[in-house]
């Protein structure tokens, strides 16, 4: 007759391993925190408000989002945490309003994230 | 009471799925499991089934649209046979992974080469490492009957996995016999809607399948190794209800046939089991004491239940309609599975094997006499001479 | 069957560059490369089909850049597929929201169910998919963002590559000194050409964000499939500076390499037709994948692009330049 048989045994997955049911996420919000790509970028891109027409070109051309116009105060606001420096907006400009500066000139410049993602 | 019909396999996976409203079907003609589609058409057609009929490009197409339709939240159901089967292998991972519990319905076809219409279980048996539920019918009526219990166990949260019914092609999908369908109270009964956890939605957005970290796989597949420590008992609870509503019989995992005295048995699954119980009948009257178990699910496979239904006995000869090429035993697939649920027995059986019923050829009465005799002689001389026999070869 | 309501959206045009509907559906935080063209391709139908919509993405650049690790940039609810059942996985999530809206399970609206696919994923292994769901007549606008090559894997020919183009599959050397000897297929042309329940074809450019953005919403307001092709720059494949990613893509249109056209009901509509067109070399040059052609090359190039053109009917006035002596 049979002995005791061998069990499947117990799996234990550590906690910041785990994968949500069946590989699942909840939408992002308005921006994807868990991958701020501030930390790729060289040079940033500058602008002079004067030059500025608020054409809106920027914020159709960037691949990341990283140009807003904010409506109240009708002035162009450049996203920090997004900025991959790809210089589109700067080329795309057709007044010349942005130029490309060295990300090192700027006190929080390369922000050096303790983790990539 | 219901009353019975004459209905082939096809027609009895069609009611089944009709009686399971099923909402998003996919079809591709191949034989010989078409029928079950043309059924459902028919259906479709005729209003009898509220249900989207999408005629699908191929069979890689009809589990790609299946796993569509699952992720949004429907009951979906599809099928195929043979090469079909191997042709979709692609999805049966994204489909067990991603937790979509859709069915698949299988009427046994041959592997090409050549094209062969005859019934060997290679086809389904080949996906079994994928992740999906898996098991085989022995007659349309358990056809119709697995069709239920299949979507039930499945779409369980407990277990939320994609679910194969297979039947062997021309045996048992083109043969007609008894089918007592199941009244639509019984059916509200037994199987809940489908309630999909996190479906494609506007209202909750979601995102299903990002990339996972380079540290994840490990856990993604134990994760989903996990799951199938919860099936089988899932599948002992489903099944006893299915009997409480249904009034059937059925052995959740395996089919014991005069197994409990048994000195020698057949181990076997689907069609041909039913002319191994009438030569287990004959053997008895013979004085041979020979027992019958039937397989009913290959994943998850029911290793305890094995051990506990045929540890007691002296020589297993297994009945293989599947081919294993270079496999261990040189032979078919369910006997290294088997081997491995007796290994750890204090007193092992003898087991061997015997190749049958591939190409879709019958195997006979005298077949099962000839394995008797092998199977006898392997307990007289306490030792199995070979793991495989090749029956008629 | 009778007919059912299945409220499809009817999405207005936008009218101007402040009137773009400000909510981002494909939000920052992605590993695509910096100057990502299929990127900001992705973020310009994102905002043009706004809420209520579906995205299934077919591995490729846009699934694992976008989607690494565990977390996406898309605010709607988006599905993976496989490279080659973009169109397919879409045909099963229409079917189910039909069948969800007449058991009333779902009270409307019915999403917009956009597949994003590579040019891999549209005419290649993906293409059995696609035609199936444009035969099928389901309710889905299929695009293309067309980044002439299967990028994700580093850069390999597909059939989208045009003539001429170094890739990994493609290299040129001594035997094969053009590295691509195959012209590209033709997309929209596949899909015009035999699928009788299509309902609207369009091209455009990352480089006409109006265009784009309108032509979303036209296609996603017609009552069956449609297919979208986008010319979409991927600074990585085809060497060039990563802020140059929108000038490729005029430049494209300019020398005729791109066309811009709508397809309806039979008939054509071509815009933005250079009144000179620019010879190709003026766009090749800034390609590395082009550096290696030798003048017969380019007039190849030159020679199928007026063939191209010629549906357009406007000659092209002066012979192509070497890249690279500019």
């Amino acid at each position: 007759m049979a002995k005791e048989l061998p069990g499947y045994g117990t799996i234990d997955v550590p906690k910041d391993r785990v994968v949500p049911f069946g590989a699942v996420t909840p939408a992002p919000v308005c921006q994807q925190d868990l991958f701020q790509t501030s930390n790729w970028r060289i040079v940033r891109p500058v602008k002079d408000d004067e030059k500025c027409t608020r054409c809106l070109i920027c914020y159709l051309s960037c691949p990341d989002a990283c140009w807003v116009y904010k409506e109240e105060e009708d002035v162009m606001e450049w996203v920090n945490n997004f900025c991959k420096g790809c210089q589109i907006c700067i080329q795309e400009c057709p007044s010349g309003a942005l130029t490309a500066a060295p990300e090192l000139d700027f006190p929080d410049g390369v922000v050096r994230l303790d983790k990539p993602f | 009471m219901a009353k019975a019909k004459m209905l082939t396999g096809c027609r009895a996976a069609a009611e089944g799925a009709k009686a399971a409203e099923v909402e998003v079907i996919c079809s591709f003609p191949i034989r010989p499991y078409t029928a079950i589609m043309m059924e459902l058409a028919k259906m479709v057609a005729n209003g009898e089934l509220n249900a989207e009929f999408i005629h699908g490009e191929g069979e890689h197409a009809q589990l790609s649209v299946v796993l569509g339709a699952c992720a949004a939240g429907a009951r979906a159901y599809t099928g195929s046979s043979g090469v079909g089967v191997t042709y979709a292998m692609e999805i049966y991972s994204p489909m067990a992974g991603g937790r979509y519990p859709a069915q698949m319905a299988i009427a046994d076809r041959t592997l090409d080469p050549p094209g062969d219409f005859g019934s060997e279980h290679t086809d389904a048996m080949c996906t079994r490492d994928n992740g999906w539920l898996l098991g085989w019918a022995c007659s349309p009526q358990e056809v119709y009957d697995n069709t239920l219990i299949s979507y039930r166990v499945g779409e369980d949260h407990r277990v939320m996995l994609p679910q194969m019914v297979c039947q062997d092609g021309y045996f048992i999908s083109h043969i007609p016999d008894t089918v007592t369908l199941g009244e639509q109270s019984q059916v509200k009964e037994f199987l809940p809607p489908y309630r999909p956890i996190s479906p494609l939605s506007l209202t909750h957005p979601v995102s299903h399948g990002p990339q996972i970290r380079p540290d994840q796989g490990a856990p993604m597949d134990a994760m989903r190794a996990e799951v199938f420590l919860t099936v089988p008992k899932v599948i002992e609870e489903a099944t006893a209800d299915f009997n409480r509503i249904f009034g059937r019989n059925y052995d959740p995992f395996v089919e014991q046939y005069k197994l409990a005295d048994a000195e020698i048995a057949f181990f076997i699954q689907g069609a041909h089991a039913n002319t191994a119980r009438a030569a287990v009948d004959r053997l008895r009257k013979q004085g041979v004491k020979a027992g019958m178990a039937r397989l009913r699910w290959v994943r998850p496979w029911p290793t305890h239940q094995l051990a506990a239904a045929l540890g007691h006995v002296k020589a297993i000869g297994v009945v293989e309609t599947s081919t294993s090429y270079g496999g261990a035993m040189r032979g078919g697939n369910l006997i290294h599975e088997l081997r491995a649920s007796l290994y750890d027995l204090d007193e092992r059986p003898l087991v061997t094997s015997f190749m049958g019923g591939l190409g879709g050829e019958t195997i006979w009465p005298a077949d099962f006499d000839h394995m008797a005799k092998v199977l006898t002689q392997a307990v007289k001389e306490k030792k199995v001479r070979n793991y495989v026999q090749w029956l008629g070869m | 069957m009778q007919a059912f309501d299945y409220k499809y959206q009817q999405l207005e045009p936008v009218k101007s560059f402040k009137r773009v509907p400000g909510p981002e559906q494909y939000v920052p935080g992605h590993r695509t490369c910096a100057g990502c063209g299929p990127a900001l391709n992705y973020r310009l139908v994102a905002k043009a089909a706004g809420k209520d919509t579906i995205f299934i993405g077919p591995t490729g650049c846009m699934y694992v850049a976008n989607a690494s690790y565990l977390c996406t940039p898309y605010a709607v609810s988006w599905i993976h597929a496989q490279i080659t059942n973009g169109g397919a996985v879409a045909s099963g999530i229409e079917a189910a929201f039909k069948i969800a809206m007449r058991k009333g399970r779902h009270a409307g609206p019915f999403p917009n169910i956009i597949v994003m696919a590579g040019d891999g994923g549209t005419v290649d292994i993906g293409l059995q998919a696609m035609s199936a769901m444009m035969y099928r007549n389901h309710k889905v606008l299929f695009i293309c963002y067309d980044n002439e090559s299967y990028a994700n894997t580093g850069i390999q020919t597909s059939p989208m590559t045009p003539y001429g183009a170094n890739t990994t599959f493609t290299p040129p050397g001594k035997e094969i000194p053009e590295g691509k000897t195959l012209f590209p297929k033709n997309a929209p042309q596949l899909v015009i050409g035999g699928h009788p329940a299509v309902k609207y074809v369009a091209t455009t450019t990352i480089a006409h964000p109006l265009d784009l953005m309108n032509k979303v919403r036209k296609a996603l307001s017609q009552p069956g499939p449609t297919f979208l092709h986008m010319l979409a720059p991927c600074p990585k494949g085809w060497k060039f500076d990563e802020k140059l990613t929108r000038e490729m893509a005029r430049l494209a249109v300019e020398t005729g390499m791109w066309s811009m056209y709508e397809w309806e009901n039979g008939v054509y509509k071509y815009t933005n037709v250079p009144k000179k067109y620019k010879p190709v070399g003026e766009y090749m040059k800034h390609q590395g994948r082009f550096a290696h052609l030798k003048p017969e090359h380019i007039a190849k190039m030159q020679a199928f692009v007026d063939e191209k053109i010629k549906a357009v009917s406007q000659p092209i006035p002066v012979a192509a330049p070497v890249p690279g002596k500019q």
